[in-house]
C-alpha cells in the first residue's frame, strides 16, 4: 500500500462528515418528538425491546409492522419489563 | 454546466430526480455525480441503499484499483451521505435508514483507516460504548456513534444489554481509556453506577474516563454515581469526548 494521505485535508473530510451528521442529529431530535425513532419509512418496527404498538406482519419472518398513529407520545407503549422482570425483548 | 444524463448510474439519477427538489441542491449533487467515476457513483449509490457489504467490497477494489482514498471519501462516501441527508431532513427516509447508511460508510472507511495510520493519521482516540445491563434501547447510543466515527473516533459498539464485565473486558481488550454508557430506562439507570463500582473493584476506574447519557439521565445523576461527564445528546457526546481525551494528556 503505497497511498498517503495529507491529514489536512483529511480533517476537512472530517469536518465535511461531522456537519453532515450534526444536521441529521438534530432532525432526528426534532422527529422523536412526534415518530418513533424506531419505526423505519415502511412503518416496520426495528426496535429490540417490545412495544405495545407492535403488529404481527403480512409476512413471517419480516419485521413486526408499527401501529403507532404518531399522535400520542408512543413511549408509554415501550415494555419496561419482560414477564420474568428481566430485560425487555421481543 | 453539468447534466443528470452524464451520471452513469442509474440508481443515482432516478435519487435524484425522486428525492432531490431544492434546485441549488440538485445542481450541486448532479454536479458532484456527474463528474465522479462510474466506480465512485457506484459507491455512492451502494451507501444510500445502506449496503454495507457492497460500499466494503467496492472500496477495496477502487484502493486496489490505485484510486485515492480522498477521491473515494469524496465522490464516493460523503456524495452519497449527502443524498442521504436531504432524503432525511425531507422525510422520506428516517433514522433506521440513516443508521444503516452510516454503517455502510463505515464499512468503506475500514479500508481507508490503514491508509490513515500508514500516512501518521491517528484517529482521535477510541471510545467503548454500550447500553447499559438490562437495557435494550440503543437509537441514542447508535446516534453518538455516528458522530464520534464521524469526527475521527474509533468506535468499538458493545450493543445492549452490556453488562459491567462486558465493559471492562472490551476496554481491556481494545487499550480504550474512553467509554459511554447509556440508559433510557429509570430502571437501569443504576446500572451506569454499578459498572462504575466494577471499575473500581477491577482496579480500573483510573485508567478510564467514564461518560454517561440516555433521556433520564441528568448532570446530577452522574455526578452522583461517578462518572466523569454526562452528554444530553449525540452532538454533546463528541465535545464530551474530546475534551475527555484533551484533559487525559493534559494531566502529567
Amino acid at each position: 500500500m503505497t497511498q498517503k494521505i495529507d491529514k489536512a485535508e483529511y480533517e476537512k473530510r472530517l469536518k465535511r462528515i461531522s456537519e453532515l451528521f450534526s444536521s441529521m442529529v438534530v432532525h432526528a431530535d426534532e422527529l422523536s418528538t412526534y415518530r418513533c425513532p424506531y419505526k423505519n419509512r415502511l412503518d416496520q418496527c426495528t426496535a429490540k425491546f417490545g412495544c405495545r404498538n407492535q403488529r404481527r406482519p403480512p409476512v413471517k419472518g419480516d419485521l413486526l409492522l408499527c401501529g403507532g398513529d404518531d399522535k400520542l407520545d408512543y413511549r408509554s407503549a415501550w415494555e419496561t419489563q419482560d414477564e420474568d422482570g428481566g430485560a425487555p425483548g421481543r | 454546466m453539468a447534466n443528470i444524463a452524464d451520471i452513469r448510474n442509474e440508481f443515482l439519477r432516478d435519487e435524484i430526480e425522486e428525492f432531490l427538489e431544492r434546485p441549488e441542491e440538485i445542481e450541486r449533487t448532479v454536479g458532484v455525480f456527474a463528474q465522479a467515476r462510474p466506480a465512485m457513483q457506484d459507491i455512492a449509490a451502494a451507501l444510500i441503499e445502506g449496503e454495507n457489504d457492497t460500499v466494503d467490497r467496492l472500496t477495496r477494489a477502487a484502493l486496489d484499483d490505485g484510486i485515492e482514498a480522498l477521491e473515494i471519501m469524496d465522490d464516493g462516501l460523503i456524495a452519497g451521505m449527502g443524498v442521504v441527508g436531504i432524503k432525511f431532513r425531507e422525510n422520506f427516509i428516517f433514522v433506521p435508514e440513516v443508521l444503516a447508511c452510516a454503517r455502510a460508510m463505515k464499512a468503506g472507511m475500514v479500508h481507508i483507516e490503514p491508509i490513515l495510520s500508514a500516512s501518521g493519521v491517528e484517529p482521535l482516540g477510541k471510545v467503548i460504548m454500550g447500553t447499559v445491563k438490562g437495557d435494550l434501547h440503543d437509537i441514542g447510543k447508535n446516534l453518538c456513534i455516528m458522530m464520534l466515527r464521524g469526527a475521527g473516533f474509533v468506535v468499538i459498539d458493545l450493543g445492549v444489554d452490556t453488562s459491567a464485565d462486558d465493559f471492562i473486558d472490551a476496554i481491556e481488550e481494545h487499550e480504550a481509556s474512553l467509554m459511554g454508557m447509556s440508559a433510557l430506562l429509570t430502571t437501569t439507570m443504576p446500572n451506569m453506577g454499578k459498572t462504575i463500582e466494577a471499575f473500581i473493584d477491577a482496579d480500573l476506574r483510573d485508567d478510564v474516563k467514564i461518560m454517561v447519557g440516555g433521556a433520564p439521565v441528568t448532570q446530577e445523576f452522574a455526578d452522583d454515581m461517578g462518572a466523569d461527564g454526562y452528554g444530553k445528546d449525540a452532538l454533546a457526546c463528541v465535545e464530551l469526548a474530546k475534551n475527555l481525551l484533551s484533559a487525559e494528556v493534559e494531566v502529567p
